[in-house]
């Protein structure tokens, strides 16, 4: 009978697609827009770059590593783990050699591709917004098998709120000034950086236009007039020689926060210790927070 | 005739500068006179820099080519570049692994690290090349001591990627921390350069027919190639060392100044520095003013400029020759 | 009276005895052609007179006044061209004649009075006088020898060496040069010449024979000795007649 036929359809439809779900039990797309599958959530895990190492120690799943660059150096346990060289040119072979499920890196096209030809399944994965570490955080939680990204996700942005609430009413509005390198290379508002500072409640005197981390003009810092001045240990004894620098607020009352060796890692990584990255930059501000 | 012409261009490049601004393209000065005084500070010593250290390249590219006697010849070919960006990279990174390093290097500076590498690299040459006799073996020993150091570079930066930004702006050029000390460094050894240079000029002239024509013209070719391989080297070293590696600048501004005039090399040194000051001066302002207020790498427009004007040259002569007289 | 002297000469280049036991006398005020086949030394011969080449043996200058000429002296003294010289394109002929002047010259002034007439003279005295403001990478392969002719000639030496003069010179300009050197013996300079012109150099004064390093012989133009010596190294290939009050080289056909 007609409805019958209908019927025996409808079985052999559900029947087909319960069939490919489990044949692929995980989907998860990535930077490029591609969608990888994968029949279980990944166990043996590469990571190329230091960001999405933590991460992956974040959500509790730190054993799962087998193999990250060179540069991934927290937690301290990855020491132990195989280092496959820098994240943009990272040994193939050696990757190869440890049968990952997947490999988490930031865009490098070649390595892409080769990893890709050779079988490797590859997650590009590239956080440089607040937004942007949320989605990596779900994306790697998916691929993992896990849960709790969420939660991580509220406790990272919880840090940053208990930070920005520490800062006094009187520093909003603050201008300050983030120098990530000699150039003048600045973190204006649209970086990660950017954005913590702004939730601090301060003024970022490089606009969001600029882009994320423009080359700028040191004329214009001085125009500016930043109240404090964020810099790198090494930088910071040449702020004073820099010519015309010597106006600037931050360098006349000598508000410049030195961001020393070790607290580089914390700030400078769109990961999951950006609540501590935070805590460092409100510390300083409220040190120097001696606003008029 | 042309040589006042080409002083002339270098005036107005010199007065454009100094009237764009680094974020307003037109300098307006009337309002806030307080603040005129603070962009003078910067700008003005930023724009006679880029003058100085384009004079000091035009200067080194036109000794060097007629030194080696080779019109592909630039100021870096005695291994100055990689020797100046290894100093600074070693420095750079000294500091991040060793605070105490730091110390001292904060007192040598960049630019001092810069100098010092730019003079090892080339004594390095000299002494590889055995002395001033032979310029191949020199020519040899300068690409060696070039790639050698260049790899020694890479090596270091291996140590500490984190420095590979501030290299970028060093191996780029810029002018942004140029001040009055730098341009007055600069100034000096532009003069110093000249005055010893320019009355050598005719070893040059007499190099171009040949060694042996220079010798039996009475030229005491050993001695004088020594000097004139110092004078390269300290203006090399002392652009290098204030604005980073700027290409192009060295090996086009003689090409420029010969297509334009005939001159012998005591002149050309001169015009060449001239067409050199022209040369960077015009890329600094365009880097400061395309992009307001965030600036392009000088190195990168210098290429640009130097490099569109020489090829527009090379089709207007293959024009000119191809319809005319050979 | 001489004006270059040679005691033993001898010069080694790498493995090979490029000159042996070269003893002779250059007259003054007088046209020397040095002849012979090719890889026979008559370049290294030039050179080691001019003062370019290192040698084992002594060259003197007896004409000259001063025991240990100073570098300058000597350049100002005797002046020396090149076979097939490159270079020196970028710069303009009269520039080019002017470099002759640099012994002259001192060294923070600019060309003289005295610098521009010598110029001058030696610039019309090879008709290049015409094309002075021309680039030198722009002339033709005989302009351009005429240029470097007039660039010899500007030092306006005592003596003048002169290796392969005639490369790229057409006939009338053959003559014309023949001119110039007749002049230059007339004001009692003397002149030697490097030439592959059998017949042309059977106008000079003098003939050094060359062959393998060694001179065959030294002598007269006229006399009948040099004309066999010449004969003879060349493998016996010409024959040397007198035609229309001259020595010409015939090719034995």
């Amino acid at each position: 009978m007609n409805l019958s036929r209908i019927m025996k359809q409808l079985m052999l439809c559900c029947l087909g697609l319960l069939a490919s779900s489990a044949l692929f039990a995980l989907q998860v797309s990535d930077d490029r827009g591609m969608t990888l599958d994968l029949p279980s959530p990944a166990k043996r895990v590469v990571s190329l770059l230091p960001s999405l190492s933590e991460m992956v120690c974040a959500l509790h799943a730190c054993d799962r590593l087998v193999g990250v660059d060179r540069n991934s150096n927290f937690p301290l346990t990855l020491k132990n783990v195989t280092s496959l060289g820098s994240g943009l040119d990272p040994n193939i072979e050696a990757i190869v050699v440890l049968k990952p499920d997947v490999v988490v890196m930031s865009h490098a096209h070649r390595a892409v591709e080769r990893l890709n030809s050779l079988g490797v399944k590859v997650l590009v994965l590239e956080p440089k917004t607040h937004a942007d570490v949320e989605r990596v955080l779900q994306s790697l939680a998916t691929l993992l098998g896990v849960e709790g990204a969420q939660k991580l996700w509220r406790s990272i942005d919880a840090e940053i709120n208990d930070s920005a609430n520490s800062m006094p009413l009187k520093s909003k509005g603050a201008r300050v000034y983030f120098e990530v390198n000699r150039g003048p290379y600045a973190a204006s508002e649209s970086s990660f950086i950017g954005e913590i500072l702004s939730r601090l409640g301060t003024k970022n005197i490089i606009p969001a236009s600029l882009g994320p981390f423009p080359l700028v003009n040191p004329e214009f810092i001085v125009k500016a007039n930043p109240e404090v001045i964020f810099i790198t240990a090494q930088e910071a004894s040449t702020l004073s020689s820099r010519p015309g620098w010597g106006r600037i607020n931050a360098i006349q009352n000598k508000h410049v926060c030195v961001i020393a060796n070790h607290e580089e890692d914390i700030i400078a990584r769109p990961g999951p210790r950006m609540g501590q990255a935070a805590a460092i930059l409100a510390h300083c501000l409220l040190i120097h927070g001696r606003f008029e | 005739m042309l040589l006042l012409l080409t002083l002339c261009l270098v005036v107005l490049y010199w007065g454009v500068s100094v009237g764009s601004a680094g974020f307003v393209n037109i300098g307006s000065m009337p309002n806030e006179p307080g603040l005129a005084a603070i962009v003078f500070d910067i700008r003005l010593p930023r724009t006679l820099g880029a003058l100085c250290c384009g004079a000091l390249l035009g200067l080194s590219g036109a000794l060097a080519q007629g030194l080696f006697r080779n019109p592909l010849a630039d100021p870096y070919l005695l291994g100055s570049a990689s020797g100046a960006t290894l100093g600074v990279a070693a420095a750079l990174v000294a500091f991040r692994v060793s605070p105490s390093a730091g110390h001292w290097l904060a007192r040598l500076g960049l630019t001092g690290a810069a100098f010092i590498g730019a003079m090892v690299a080339v004594l390095l040459t000299l002494a590889l090349a055995r002395g001033f006799q032979h310029t191949f073996r020199l020519l040899l020993c300068g690409i060696v001591v070039g790639v050698v150091l260049g790899a020694l570079c890479s090596l270091t930066l291996l140590l500490d990627p984190q420095v590979l930004q501030s290299m970028q702006t060093f191996m780029l050029g810029s002018t942004s921390y140029v001040g009055w000390n730098s341009v007055i460094m600069m100034a000096i050894g532009w003069l110093v350069c000249i005055v010893i240079a320019v009355p050598l000029g005719r070893l040059l002239d007499g190099l171009s027919l040949g060694e042996s024509t220079a010798i039996s013209l009475g030229l005491n070719i050993g001695f004088l190639r020594a000097v004139l391989v110092c004078v390269l080297a300290l203006a090399v070293g002392l652009s290098v060392a204030q604005t980073g590696l700027i290409a192009f600048v060295g090996l086009a501004s003689p090409h420029l100044v010969r297509s334009m005039v005939k001159v012998t090399h005591a002149h050309l040194l001169l015009i060449s520095s001239v067409m050199g000051a022209a040369l960077l001066g015009a890329a600094d302002v365009l880097a400061r003013c395309l992009l307001a207020p965030r600036e392009l790498p000088v190195g990168v427009l210098t290429a640009v400029l130097g490099g569109g004007y020489l090829l527009w040259l090379m089709q207007k002569r293959q024009f000119s020759s191809t319809g005319g007289e050979s | 009276m001489n004006s270059i002297c040679t005691q033993d000469l001898a010069v080694v280049l790498g493995h090979k005895e490029v000159l042996r036991h070269i003893n002779i006398q250059i007259k003054k005020g007088m046209w020397t052609s040095i002849v012979g086949p090719n890889g026979s030394g008559k370049t290294t011969l030039l050179k080691v007179l001019a003062g370019l080449q290192a040698c084992k043996g002594a060259v003197t200058f007896p004409g000259f006044d001063t025991q240990h000429p100073s570098r300058l002296q000597k350049a100002q003294y005797l002046a020396w061209m090149g076979q097939e010289q490159a270079g020196g394109d970028e710069l303009s002929v009269y520039d080019v004649a002017m470099l002759g002047r640099i012994p002259h010259r001192s060294w923070l002034s600019a060309p003289s009075q005295k610098d521009h007439q010598a110029v001058k003279k030696a610039l019309q005295m090879t008709h290049a006088w015409d094309c002075r403001y021309r680039r030198l990478g722009e002339l033709s392969g005989g302009e351009r020898q005429r240029v470097l002719l007039a660039r010899v000639l500007a030092v306006e030496s005592e003596i003048v060496l002169m290796d392969e003069p005639l490369s790229h010179l057409d006939p009338p300009h053959q003559v014309d040069w023949l001119h110039l050197v007749k002049q230059l013996v007339a004001e009692h300079k003397t002149v030697v010449s490097v030439l592959h012109e059998v017949s042309m150099a059977l106008l000079s004064d003098e003939i050094l024979v060359m062959d393998q390093g060694q001179i065959r012989h030294q002598g007269l133009v006229s006399d009948r000795l040099t004309h066999q010596a010449i004969e003879r190294v060349f493998g016996n290939r010409i024959q040397i007649q007198h035609v229309a009050q001259r020595w010409v080289a015939l090719p034995l056909i």
